[in-house]
């Protein structure tokens, strides 16, 4: 299988894995050909990570179905990793814009909401402020777009994942209309 | 005064577990306390008895301090230490504690009132002849008041909380247009925070280090000091990264700190432990405040001078007089990193969440003040420390070389924590060489650098390489255990159990 890579920290890499069941891998990078093995040595995340003759204790978490968080020797790395297919279909779907819905990363108490539906707002824009662990966070827009909704008040308790706000993509960018 | 036998800890998290663990080792029995969203936390686990105070906002368990001595008195305790935070530094709590005829674990009621009060300490320092940040004496409950002093003092000034504490309700205001916005922010956070929405200005100093000194005294009038913290790492008022002894001090302006320290603590009849914080300048130092309790950082102090503090506490407040001698010599050097559940990338924000996949570090030299088990709920109701790891080392380089080791072996699974940018800053020259102070983790992180580190150049394309084959086999190849489940050996489980589990049938 040929997959994809990327680094949150831009670097990519392409790299044809074959697995020999139970825990050895080859692998085809670069035009170099690695011997690899990876055991989960406790199921909770710890791998022993081999790569040639380097060893490795990781820690893996997965994100969700093509980020993983990779820590080795307490340096964390966000990667994600997809395959030939998710590449053509995630290539169609990033040139349309989307819509932002903008969610409580943890629960906490609204204390404030700088913005009304209909505003313009910019990437980087404070949108509210929410207090947890008696700090108080700003809450910013991740993209350019406008409010369309606002769906929390302050004083209001959120729970994790609870949307306290949609922003529309701006006028310009949105497609036309079809006719 | 009578020794003290049964202690209840009137804290949570690691610090309650920090003075249980003394206790034991005194042969005193421990009594913990706690809210609903903590039952299941290690120092309940680890106390010899434990009482559930109420639901878990602070106001309805570990700030009642009413049931806590109803507590107390019922289950026979005899003292009570209140850690840091929730009542560590109340005044009116001590009081009701001794008018129930209980011991306090900490300094007189006076002594917390006088040094509470932001602005009483500035006059009882300056009468002491301790140097003060220059600044405004009087407090202002409106942003037109504060503007009005500000223009006295001259910009920048600090803005902070009368009753403040904890890097909370602290504001820089650079100019008279910045003040009104300020102020309503800092001064909604106090009267949340303390209940106190008052402010007053200190002249804003640039550049200064964070060096604190701390004292120790008993009822019989000892007195001393016992070395310095500097604190300069710090994330929004919040120390991050702690050593002792502090860099580049003449020895001449280091004694006349310890003098200043002793000053202090005298002119308000203090004893037990306290921590006299100085911002440090151009070779002078200037009074910032007292903290009337044990510190979060005092393992550094511990570490270098092989002093107990806690035990310290628990003799002096059982009538014990003082056994150290002043100008004791600190050994080696001293750092310590705060374990944040919190996320340096998103402005540390809190991050929540259930710890999994824990790995703690172990070694030489090597000590983790910790309260964090696998499977723990980190909530939004309590402060966002998880753990404090501390190591020793004979010099500074050593300490500095082993906190990487320790940073390394650490891991922590289910929230992002701030281990990460702990272990960045200590690679870099300012941290290597001792330069840095109060300011600098701000500018780095705007300035985004990236020290040279200590990696192998291919980590990351091993970690993407790695991701690879995770995602080629989920499943991977498990090693199959009999013990499935924790991890640890029948043996060491059934041990622990003895060892843990309060009171043992042996």
């Amino acid at each position: 299988m040929k997959y994809f890579l990327r680094s949150s920290s831009g670097r990519r890499l392409e790299v044809e894995v074959e697995h020999d069941p139970p825990s050895t891998f080859r692998l085809r990078v670069d035009g170099r050909n690695l011997r690899a093995d990876l055991v989960d040595v406790d199921r909770q995340g710890q791998y022993a990570a081999c790569l040639d003759d380097r060893s490795f204790a990781a820690a893996i978490e997965q994100r969700d179905d093509q980020h993983l968080l990779v820590t080795l020797g307490g340096e964390c790395f966000v990667i994600q990793a997809t395959d030939e297919r998710e590449q053509a279909a995630g290539a169609l779907a990033s040139t349309r814009p989307r819509a932002e819905t903008v969610k409580a990363s943890m629960p906490g108490i609204v204390v404030r909401v700088s913005v009304t539906a209909g505003e313009a707002v910019s990437a980087g824009q404070p949108l509210l402020v929410l207090e947890a662990m008696k700090m108080q966070n700003e809450v910013c827009a991740e993209h350019v777009g406008v409010v369309s909704t606002v769906e929390v008040s302050p004083g209001q308790a959120v729970a994790a994942g609870e949307i306290m706000l949609r922003l529309d993509p701006p006028a310009a960018s949105r497609p036309a209309a079809p006719d | 005064m009578a020794p003290i036998r049964k202690l209840l800890i009137a804290n949570r998290g690691e610090i309650a577990l920090r003075i249980q663990r003394t206790c034991r080792e005194m042969g005193i029995e421990t009594v913990a306390v706690y809210s609903s969203a903590d039952r299941e936390a290690l120092h309940v686990r680890f106390a010899s008895e434990s009482y559930l105070l109420g639901d878990p906002a602070p106001a309805d368990s570990y700030l009642r301090g009413d049931r806590i001595i109803e507590i107390a008195q019922q289950c026979g305790a005899d003292a009570i230490h209140p850690g840091f935070g929730f009542l560590a530094e109340n005044p009116e709590f001590v009081a009701a504690v001794a008018a129930a005829g209980l011991v306090f674990v900490g300094p007189p009621a006076g002594a917390m009132a006088i040094m509470g009060d932001k602005l009483a300490s500035r006059q009882a320092m300056v009468a002491a002849g301790v140097p003060v940040v220059p600044g405004s004496t009087e407090a202002a409950a409106d942003a037109a008041t504060a503007q009005a002093a500000a223009e006295g003092i001259g910009y920048p000034v600090m803005l902070k909380a009368s009753a403040g504490g904890g890097g909370k309700g602290i504001r820089v205001v650079r100019e008279a247009a910045e003040m009104d916005g300020a102020f309503t922010t800092a001064s909604g956070e106090a009267q949340r925070a303390f209940g106190d929405g008052r402010m007053y200005l200190e002249k804003f100093l640039e550049q200064p280090r964070h060096i604190e000194v701390q004292v120790l005294g008993d009822r019989h009038g000892n007195l001393i000091a016992l070395g310095e913290r500097e604190c300069s790492i710090q994330r929004r008022h919040q120390k991050l990264i702690e050593e002792a002894p502090a860099v580049g001090i003449p020895a001449d302006t280091r004694e006349r700190m310890y003098a200043a320290a002793v000053d202090a603590a005298r002119a308000v009849d203090y004893f037990s432990a306290g921590t006299v914080e100085f911002l440090y300048v151009d070779g002078e130092f200037y009074f910032l405040e007292m903290n009337t309790r044990l510190q979060v950082e005092h393992p550094v102090t511990e570490e270098v001078f092989a002093v107990d503090l806690v035990e310290q506490m628990i003799r002096v407040a059982g009538g014990e007089e003082l056994r150290l001698a002043a100008g004791m010599q600190p050994r080696g050097h001293s750092i310590e990193v705060r374990l944040n559940a919190e996320d340096p990338q998103k402005d540390f924000m809190p991050s929540l969440g259930t710890i999994h996949n824990l790995r703690l570090p172990g070694g030489p030299g090597v000590r983790v003040d910790s309260a964090v088990y696998q499977g723990m709920e980190v909530t939004p109701y309590y402060d966002s420390m998880l753990a404090k790891l501390i190591v020793h080392g004979s010099n500074r380089e050593q300490a500095r070389r082993r906190m990487m080791r320790v940073l390394k072996e650490l891991h922590v699974g289910g929230v992002a924590t701030s281990a990460g940018l702990a272990l960045t800053v200590l690679q870099t020259e300012a941290f290597r060489e001792g330069r840095y102070d109060t300011g600098f983790l701000e500018r780095f992180q705007k300035n985004g650098e990236t020290p040279a580190r200590d990696v192998p150049d291919d980590l990351e394309e091993i970690a993407m390489l790695v991701a690879a084959m995770h995602r080629t086999h989920r499943g991977v190849v498990r090693v199959e255990r009999s013990d499935a489940g924790d991890g640890l050996a029948p043996w060491v489980q059934v041990h622990r159990r003895n060892l843990l589990g309060g009171r043992t049938s042996r």
